[in-house]
């Protein structure tokens, strides 16, 4: 039953995170829902997943599956956000300060 | 309780396919791909626990594997022709 629970609350996470990819208006701002709130959901998901499977194999496969997710989704967010910032794909908003405009050039 | 997540699934996975299809840039459409990965990554996990047949388990984890290698060449892939 918590189990199930907790699977329902990463759902709505991951739909929370949806939704933030459909209303906000900028590629980082998208990323800046997708990374955070899909990694969080999917985590509860595949634990709440594992602790309800019976078969070891599975709940260590399930396990395994997390622990990729949490390891890898950091790395490809910095790579495609680098990678939107420099195409020049995002607004310049008029009264932001620019910190990244030295670090990523390189 | 089962079938309510999957729905709240379904439910994303629809959004994500709006920003999929509509996406002004490559780098939209791949932030909504990789959400829709992630969503079948979850799927997959929330029906081996309602049908209690865990053979599809570890197609999670090499659908994980694969939302990183493609996102990251895509990323090369935008930085490299700008």
């Amino acid at each position: 039953m918590i189990a199930e629970i907790v699977m329902l609350v990463g759902a709505l996470l991951i739909l929370l995170a949806a939704v933030g990819v459909v209303r906000f208006n900028d590629t980082l701002a998208r990323m800046h829902a997708q990374t955070k709130a899909t990694v969080t959901g999917v985590v509860l998901v595949l634990t709440g997943a594992a602790s309800e499977v019976t078969n070891a194999h599975h709940v260590s496969m399930l396990l395994l599956a997390t622990g990729l997710q949490v390891l890898t989704a950091p790395v490809s967010g910095y790579l495609l956000s680098r990678s939107v910032y420099r195409s020049r794909d995002i607004h310049a908003r008029v009264d932001v300060v620019d910190e990244l405009s030295s670090p990523a050039e390189d | 309780m089962i079938t309510a997540v999957l729905v709240v699934l379904l439910l994303a996975a629809i959004t994500f396919g709006y920003r999929l299809l509509r996406g002004p840039t490559i780098a939209d459409r791949v932030v909504a791909a990789d959400g829709l990965l992630v969503v079948g990554v979850a799927a997959i996990a929330t029906n081996a626990v309602r049908t209690g047949d865990g053979s599809f388990v570890p197609v999670a984890v090499v659908t994980t594997l694969v939302g990183f290698v493609s996102t990251s060449v895509v990323a090369r892939y935008i930085e490299g022709r700008s």
